[in-house]
C-alpha cells in the first residue's frame, strides 16, 4: 500500500515544472510523499533527482507548480526550512572550516541534534575533525554529509548519493546506523541512489525519476513480487516461458535467466521442479534495468491504484 | 534561537578568519611602516627627524591594507556560508541578516584593533622611531574617533561590496558579476567625473565637515550596496 501525505502533513507535489534555460528539467511532476518513511529516489543520471530535492528544500526555485510540505510552502518559511537537511552531493563549504568547527555549529541549526551520535559516527567513519572539509576525500565527504544528516534529526532528511566514495565497510556502517537511528527516531528521508538493491533493504517506497517525471512510485515489496526469474537450460526455460508475459532474457553459455512478469504460482512451482528450473525473486535493479523505465510504470502503478 | 543567529554563529565559527586576520593585516601594515622608516632612517637618521616624520602623516596604508582580505572574504561568505546555510535548513533572509551582522562584528573589531593601534602609536611615540600608520590625514590625525569611524565604514564597506560581487554570481552567474564589476567601474569614475568638474563645491563641503564627510559618503556607499547585496540575496539559488 502506498502511503500518501495529507493535506496537513508530508510533501505533496503538483505540476512542478523547473527549467535552466531552454533545458526543462523536471516537468509537471507529480509526487506525494507521507511522512515518517524512507524513500529512494532512482533514476537514470540528468534524470532530475537532485533537482527535484533542492526545489523542494527551496535550494533553488521551481519555474511552476505547487510544493507544499507540511501544508505550508516551503519558499523561504524558516518554520518549515529549519526542519529540512539536504547536503549536496558537491556541497560546498568555507575553505576555512574544519570539519570538528562545522559540527560544533550545528546544534545551533538543530535543536534535536544528536551530538552522541554525532561522535559515534564520526569515530566510525574516521572523520578527521581537524582536517578543513573541503581537503576531505569523496569518501570522507559522503561519511561528513551523512553524520550530519543523521545526527541533525531533521524532519525531512535528504540524501544525495550518500554512499559515493565509500568502502563497502563505510557503506554498510551507513545502512546500519540509517536503520538504528530511523527505527528510534522515524522522519522522512529521502535518498537518492544508483545502487539500488544495495539500499533496497532500506527503502519502503522506490521513486523512479525519468525525464523529469515520476514514473514509478511503488512499495519496494511490491515492485518485488510483480515479476520472478526463471533460470535454466535456456530450451527448458523458453519452454517454460512460453505464452508468459518476459521482459527480459539473459544468456551465460547454456544458461538462461528470463525475467517475468507476474507472480509465482504454485503450479508454476510444480513446473519448474519438472523442469529442472529454478524461480528466483527478481532483484529491484535488475527488475528496473530489465523493464525499461517506461515498461516499469504500466507493469506496477496499475497494481497499485 | 533567533534564526538570523545561526548565520552569524556560522560565520563566527572561524573566528581566527573573521576576526584574527583583519587585525594581523593592521598590525602587519604597522610593521611594514616601521621598516619602511628603518630603511630610511639609514640615510636620515633615526628616530626619524621631524620634516620626514611629517611626511609620514600622509601614510595611506591604514586604508589600503584591508579592502583586498575584505573583499576577498566577504565574496566567500556569501558563496560558501550561503550554500552551508541553505543546506541546513536557513532561509535566504535569515542567511543574509546573520552573515550582515557578521560583517558589523568584524568591521566593529577591526575598527577598535585600529583605535588601539593609535593609541600604541600615541603610547611609543611611533612605534619608537616616530613613524606613523594610523596617526595619518586619512584616518583623521590620530582622533580616535575619526579613526574608529573611517576603519569601520572601510570594513564594512569592503565586505558589502565583496558579498555583492558573491550574491550577484550566486543569483545571475558569472556574466552578471563581470557586468556589475564594470557598471561598479563606469559609476566610480562618473563620481570621480562630477568631483572634478565641482571641485570648488566639493573641496569647500571637505573643509566644512572633514573627515566626517567622508565617513557620512562611506556609510550611505555602505547602505547601498548592502541593499543591493541582500535584493541579490534573495534571488541567489545554490
Amino acid at each position: 500500500m502506498t502511503p500518501t501525505a495529507t493535506e496537513a502533513s508530508g510533501i505533496r507535489i503538483q505540476q512542478l515544472r523547473k527549467s535552466y534555460g531552454s533545458l526543462e528539467v523536471l516537468s509537471g511532476l507529480d509526487l506525494s510523499l507521507a511522512p515518517g518513511h524512507i524513500y529512494g529516489l532512482v533514476g537514470p543520471n540528468g534524470a532530475g533527482k537532485t533537482t527535484l530535492m533542492s526545489t523542494i528544500c527551496n535550494h533553488t526555485f521551481p519555474s511552476g507548480g505547487t510544493i507544499l510540505v507540511d501544508g505550508e510552502d516551503p519558499a523561504e518559511n524558516a518554520r518549515v526550512l529549519e526542519r529540512m537537511c539536504f547536503i549536496h552531493e558537491d556541497q560546498p563549504y568555507n575553505d576555512v572550516f574544519s570539519v570538528g568547527s562545522i559540527l560544533h555549529v550545528m546544534p545551533t541549526f538543530y535543536p534535536e541534534w544528536d551530538e552522541a551520535l554525532a561522535r559515534r559516527l564520526v569515530t566510525r567513519f574516521q572523520l578527521p575533525l581537524e582536517r578543513r572539509a573541503r581537503k576531505l576525500s569523496r569518501g570522507q565527504k559522503s561519511a561528513f554529509a551523512i553524520v550530519i544528516s543523521l545526527a541533525s534529526r531533521a524532519s525531512y532528511t535528504f540524501l544525495d548519493e550518500p554512499y559515493l566514495g565509500l568502502d563497502p565497510t563505510a557503506r554498510e556502517i551507513f545502512y546500519e546506523e540509517l536503520l538504528t537511528d530511523f527505527g528510534a527516531h522515524p522522519r522522512t528521508i529521502v535518498m537518492s541512489t544508483h545502487l539500488i538493491d544495495e539500499a533496497a533493504d532500506l527503502m519502503e517506497q522506490v521513486i523512479v525519476l525519468h525525464e523529469g517525471q515520476i514514473v514509478l512510485q511503488a512499495d519496494v515489496d511490491d515492485a518485488r513480487s510483480s515479476a520472478y526469474v526463471a533460470r535454466g537450460l535456456a530450451d527448458d526455460v523458453r519452454a517454460f516461458a512460453q505464452g508468459r508475459d518476459v521482459i527480459a532474457e539473459r544468456t551465460l553459455g547454456r544458461i538462461l535467466s528470463a525475467t517475468i512478469r507476474g507472480q509465482v504460482t504454485a503450479a508454476d512451482e510444480h513446473k519448474a521442479i519438472a523442469s529442472r528450473i529454478s524461480l528466483e525473486p527478481v532483484s529491484l535493479q535488475d527488475l528496473i534495468a530489465a523493464l525499461g523505465i517506461h515498461t516499469l510504470t504500466s507493469a506496477l502503478t496499475t497494481e497499485n491504484r | 534561537m533567533n534564526p538570523s543567529r545561526r548565520s552569524l554563529r556560522l560565520y563566527l565559527s572561524n573566528k581566527a578568519y573573521v576576526v584574527g586576520v583583519p587585525i594581523i593585516t593592521l598590525a602587519a601594515m604597522v610593521l611594514v611602516s616601521v621598516l619602511i622608516a628603518l630603511v630610511m632612517g639609514i640615510v636620515v637618521g633615526l628616530p626619524l627627524p621631524h620634516d620626514v616624520e611629517e611626511g609620514f602623516r600622509n601614510n595611506v596604508g591604514s586604508l589600503t591594507a584591508l579592502p583586498g582580505f575584505l573583499v576577498s572574504m566577504g565574496a566567500l561568505v556569501v558563496n560558501r556560508n550561503f550554500s552551508m546555510a541553505l543546506a541546513f535548513g536557513s532561509t535566504r533572509r535569515n542567511f543574509w541578516v546573520g552573515t550582515a551582522l557578521g560583517f558589523g562584528l568584524t568591521s566593529l573589531v577591526t575598527a577598535l584593533a585600529a583605535v588601539v593601534l593609535l593609541a600604541l602609536e600615541f603610547l611609543t611615540h611611533g612605534w619608537f622611531v616616530h613613524t606613523h600608520a594610523f596617526d595619518v590625514t586619512a584616518m583623521g590625525n590620530g582622533n580616535y574617533l575619526k579613526t574608529f569611524a573611517m576603519t569601520f565604514m572601510l570594513s564594512a564597506l569592503s565586505l558589502f561590496l565583496g558579498a555583492l560581487f558573491g550574491t550577484v554570481y550566486r543569483a545571475f552567474g558569472a556574466s552578471a558579476t563581470t557586468v556589475t564589476a564594470f557598471a561598479m567601474g563606469v559609476v566610480i569614475v562618473g563620481l570621480i567625473a562630477v568631483g572634478v568638474w565641482q571641485r570648488v563645491r566639493v573641496v569647500a563641503f571637505l573643509a566644512d565637515w572633514g573627515l566626517w564627510a567622508v565617513v557620512a559618503i562611506l556609510a550611505a556607499v555602505v547602505a547601498v550596496v548592502a541593499a543591493a547585496s541582500y535584493s541579490a540575496n534573495r534571488l541567489a539559488t545554490f
